[in-house]
Order: structure tokens, then sequence, then C-alpha cells
């Protein structure tokens, strides 16, 4: 097992965040984290990361317990793309996707290379010599990634000693237009094809639909539904982790599950009865 | 190559800034004989006559305080790009955060109880090291405390960290003047002096007292370039990428003021360097550290020389404190930076 979580339980400012998750995922798997806000998503994900420390419960990194490994082990074996990088410096393209080959040491050429094909990869050659602050939103997570992909890579291609490798996704798409967020978790996909495990938070139902083996449903810092799509994503769990109603649909053009938010009376019935009551009170 | 070139471009400048500076005083000496006289040193001869008398006042009289404004204005400036890295800020300097008068109260609790210490404190190079480890402790107890006052897991947030500045400021300066009130009149008028910051005191003795204190942060820090610059884009960015971060944020610490406190208990407190040098540098390099932390130290030991050859120059006989210069030119420059500050926050 490349990642081998039990009975993880964080408690921050003593608030309980996670509590007692267990789970499993292989090498060259896709598996998506997914739940309301504030049900643990990003937390675990952190946890992940090595960001807290202090969790209970066991979680083992291709065999390893993760407490036990030193930050720059842990970063040979695991890449991570976070939510939001604040960076006022204008550090151009190539040296920020440079920036991912840190933990390998000054080895000029074959970080060139890497450096290169990671830019290609995520279509931001033509920006590298651009700075950062200049860079949209989008082309910004782009940047990113590719900087999380040159950390992955040990060779200038895809099946360049990656196998076994994790790569964790926090909300990776966010802010990038339609086409570079399919080719941002196409990318995902293929290194999972080469041996990577890529655990990613995602929102969107169709992009989890579309590109999950496996979901995890978090719901209030425990996981309430795991499997694959068709066993997670039915109408019942997402009614009960989200709380709204929606219709799983199929399609012959599609080979996943379809989610269609119904109309939202349920929804609005439910903030008119807080207004109410809020009012009354 | 781009690298290459910007630091040998000005480390020539520095060589003929440091001939210059060494030639000019009471006495002129023409940049060749300057030249001519240093390299027999080193066992060159050049078809130079010099008379004997010149080639003392400049071993013995000029050439050990450019030196020492050499090491100082280097190692400053390379301490204010360190601090502005661990605290991912511009606007961290020694001496606006109260690094530096953290040093000098260190510094000032030795010159005034110099007379209760053993004697062996007092002789020679030992009582330069005192000075030295007492302005150590002094300036580390300060850089912590500033740290614990203004550091989240996102950088420093700039206000608490220049308020914290202003406090601690406050706190050491008045320690410093309550050492000055209860000091003799002759302890008095050198801790004034000294409070003022000057190269004044320049003798081989001081900067060989000084030269390990900075050597070593000036060796090491560039070895942290990669490291400080992953840093830039947070802490927790940082650690998944591979970087050490907490033993990173005690070596910086360490190394930047090990240099403000060797500094200052030699030449008291030359504000600004550390905060003017690195900015300006910086827009000609770029962010990163690899190119700023050598660009940096060459181009601050060439202000401190120009500004210390100044100091002694403008109203000879008399001098002039350097860190008078320096707190002239770099408070407006603060300023400034302040205003580019409050434009970027209305956008």
């Amino acid at each position: 097992m490349m990642l081998d979580v039990q009975e993880l339980s964080l408690s921050l400012g003593g608030h309980r965040i996670l509590h007692q998750v267990s789970f499993q995922a292989k090498a060259g798997e896709c598996c998506v984290i997914m739940g309301a806000n504030g049900a643990g998503k990003s937390t675990l994900l952190k946890v992940l990361a090595g960001e807290y420390p202090h969790y209970t419960g066991s979680v083992l990194l291709g065999g390893n317990p993760l407490r036990e490994l030193t930050t720059a082990e842990q970063a040979r074996q695991r890449a991570v793309l976070s939510q939001r990088i604040q960076l006022h410096l204008p550090f151009t393209v190539s040296e920020l996707v440079k920036m991912g080959r840190y933990v390998y040491g000054e080895k000029e050429t074959v970080d060139k290379a890497i450096v290169d094909y990671a830019m290609h990869t995520l279509q931001v050659y033509e920006l590298r010599d651009r700075a950062w602050t200049t860079l949209s939103g989008g082309q910004q997570q782009r940047v990113h990634m590719a900087r999380v992909l040159a950390q992955l890579l040990e060779a200038p291609q895809l099946d360049g000693g990656v196998d076994g490798k994790i790569l964790l996704l926090d909300e990776p798409v966010t802010g990038m237009d339609i086409r570079h967020q399919q080719l941002a978790l196409q990318l995902a996909a293929e290194l999972a094809e080469h041996g990577v495990l890529v655990v990613a938070v995602l929102h969107d139902f169709h992009l989890a639909a579309a590109w999950a083996d496996r979901i995890f449903m978090l719901h209030k810092g425990s996981i309430y539904a795991a499997g694959t799509t068709e066993v997670v994503l039915t109408a019942a769990n997402i009614r009960h982790c989200f709380d709204i109603d929606v219709q799983v649909l199929e399609h012959p053009a599609c080979d996943h599950p379809i989610i269609m938010t119904l109309n939202h009376t349920h929804l609005s019935k439910k903030i008119t009865e807080n207004g109410s009551n809020y009012f009354s009170a | 190559m781009k690298h290459a070139g910007a630091v040998g471009l000005l480390a020539l400048l520095l060589i003929m800034v440091v001939l210059v500076a060494t030639g000019t005083g009471a006495m002129h000496i023409p940049p060749l004989q300057v030249l001519a006289i240093l390299l027999q040193k080193a066992g060159i001869t050049l078809p130079v006559s010099y008379d004997s008398s010149t080639a003392a006042v400049l071993l013995v009289i000029r050439l050990p305080r450019v030196v020492l404004a050499v090491l100082i204005g280097a190692g400053l400036s390379m301490a204010g790009a360190a601090l502005q890295g661990l605290f991912r800020n511009p606007m961290a300097d020694p001496g606006l955060i109260g690094i530096s008068s953290g040093a000098s109260v260190g510094a000032v609790l030795i010159i005034v109880f110099q007379a209760s210490l053993p004697l062996w404190l007092n002789t020679g190079w030992v009582h330069y090291y005192a000075m030295n480890i007492a302005a150590f402790c002094g300036a580390f107890i300060a850089a912590w405390l500033i740290i614990r006052i203004a550091h989240t897991s996102n950088g420093a947030i700039v206000s608490m960290m220049l308020l914290g500045g202003i406090a601690l400021n406050a706190l050491c300066m008045s320690f410093t003047w309550l050492m000055a009130y209860v000091s003799t009149n002759e302890q008095m008028r050198s801790i004034i002096f000294w409070t003022m910051g000057s190269l004044g005191g320049a003798t081989w003795q001081t900067v060989l007292a000084v030269t390990p204190f900075i050597v070593l942060p000036l060796l090491l820090l560039p070895r942290l370039a990669g490291a400080l610059d992953v840093f830039a884009l947070g802490e927790n960015e940082a650690k998944h990428t591979g970087v050490n971060v907490s033993a990173l944020k005690m070596k910086l610490l360490l190394l930047s003021t090990m240099v403000v406190a060797a500094s200052v208990a030699v030449a008291g407190v030359i504000g600004f360097v550390g905060l003017v040098i690195p900015h300006i540098v910086r827009q000609f390099t770029g962010p990163s550290y690899r190119l700023l932390f050598p660009c940096a130290a060459l181009s601050g030991a060439i202000l401190l020389t120009v500004a210390d050859l100044f100091s002694r120059t403008i109203a000879a006989p008399a001098e002039l404190p350097v860190g008078i210069i320096t707190a002239m030119l770099g408070a407006p420059f603060f300023i400034w930076l302040i205003l580019k500050e409050k434009r970027s926050l209305l956008l």
C-alpha cells in the first residue's frame, strides 16, 4: 500500500476536525476527497502533507510512518499543490518551476531538462521569463502545477521514475479555464498511469465523477462514504453530506454519472425558515 | 553569465573604491602608490616609488579602517537581506526591528562595567571578544523577541514587526541611557560617540576581533540561497518542497545576529545599510538570493567605504560619525518605501 491511514484523528485549537479516518490507497490510483465546507477535506490533505504532525492514529507513506520521515525524505516521495500561495516577489516563471527541484540538490543539466519539460507540459513555457506577479490567477496556478510536476519527476518524461510517488492536490483547478482544468486533471491521470498515487480535493461533481477511480466523501470529519464513483455519488449520500437535492443521471455519451442539482426550493425554504426563526427569536 | 558579470563588475568597483579611499585623507597617496604598497606586502614589486612613511600611514592608519568598512558594509547588507528573507518582508532591517539596539545594550554593559570585570577580560583582543559576545547575546534576545511578536506561518505581519521594533528600540535605548546615566564622564563620551556609529576606532586589532564573526556568515549565508528562495513561497510550501524550515530559520537568525552584533561591538549602530542596499540591488538582480547575496555584500561594502570616506574628509580634520551619514541617506529612503507600500495598498 502506498498510503495507509488508520484511525486518524486531529484536533485544532480544541476543535475536533478529523475523527477516526481510515483508508488505504495504492500506487496508480486517482482518489478524490469530497465534502461540504468545513468537512475536513483540506485538513486531511494537510495531515498527509506533513503539516500537522500532532495527529493521533497512524499514517504510513510507502510503509513508513509519516512522522518518522524527514522533510527531505517526504519531499522526494510526495509533492503537494496547496490551495492558496501568497507570493509578492517577482520571481520569473522558470525560477519558480526550478524551485521544485530543491530537494535533489544542484544538478544543472538534468534540472533544466526537467524544468523545461514541466513548463511545456503545463503550457507555461512561453511565459518562462515573465515575472510571477504579472500573471493571471489561472496562469499562476499552472506555474505551481509545473513546479510540483518538476518535484515529482526524476527525468524529463512522465514515466521517469515517478512510480510509487504521491501527489496531493488541494483544489488544483480553481481559477483555471475549462480547457486547462481538463489539461491539469488529464496530466494527473497520466501520472497515475505511470504509478503515481494522486489524492485530490475537488468541489466539482462532474470533474470528480469523470476523473476519480475512488471517492472519499467526508462528513463532519469522518468518512461517510468511500468507493467508486457509482457507489459514492448517489443522491442519498449527496443529500446527507451537502444538504442539497440532486438527481444522478446516466447518459449514453458519458461513461460516468451526471449529477444534476434540482430546483432549489428545498434550500430556499430552509433559508426562509432560518431567517424567520432568527427574526422571531 | 549574467551572474558572473554582475558580481565581477561590482568586485572591480569595490577594488577601485578601496584604492581611492585608502589614498585619501590628510596625506594624499595616489592610487598607483596604494596599489604598489599593498602588492609589496603580498610579495609583488611594482616599479613605483614611495616613501616608507607613506607606507606606514597607509598600512597602520588607513588600511584597517577601510578593511573594517568593507567587512561591516558587506556584513550588514547581507544580514539585512537575510532578515528580509526570514521575515518574508522587504522592510526588515536590523536597526528598525531592534536587533542593533539589543546588541548595543550588551556592548554598553561591557563598557560601563569594564572596571568591575576581571583583568584578563579587559586586555587586548579578549576585551573585543567579550564585547562581541555580550553584543551577540543582546542582539539574539532582541531578534527572538521580535520573531515572537511579529511572526506567523504566513510570514511576519509588517505592522507588528515595525511596532515591535519601535517598542524594542525604546526599551533598549532606555537601558543604554540608564547605563550612560550611571557612567563616568569618559564612559559617557564613548557611549554617545558609539551610539552614533563610527569606524573611527579602527585598528588591526578591531579588524581581527570582528573578522571571524563577519566572514563566517558571509561564507555561510550564500549557501542558504536556494532554501531562502523556496521559503518565499511560504513555510508550508517550503516544507513540502523539502526545506527543513525550522533549521533554516535558526541558521538565518544566528548568522545575521552574529554579523549585526560584531559590527555594533566595534563600530556602534550604523543604520539603514541593511535596508537600503538589498532593496536597490533587488531592483537589478531580481528576487533570487543566489544573485542577491553576493551583489548585496559587494554593494554594501562599496557604500560603507564611500560613506566613511565622506565622514572623515567632509569636515576634516574633524570627523563626522558615519552612522549620521547612513541615517541621513537611509531614513528618506525608508519613507519612500512606506509611500510605495501605501500606494500598493490603495490599488
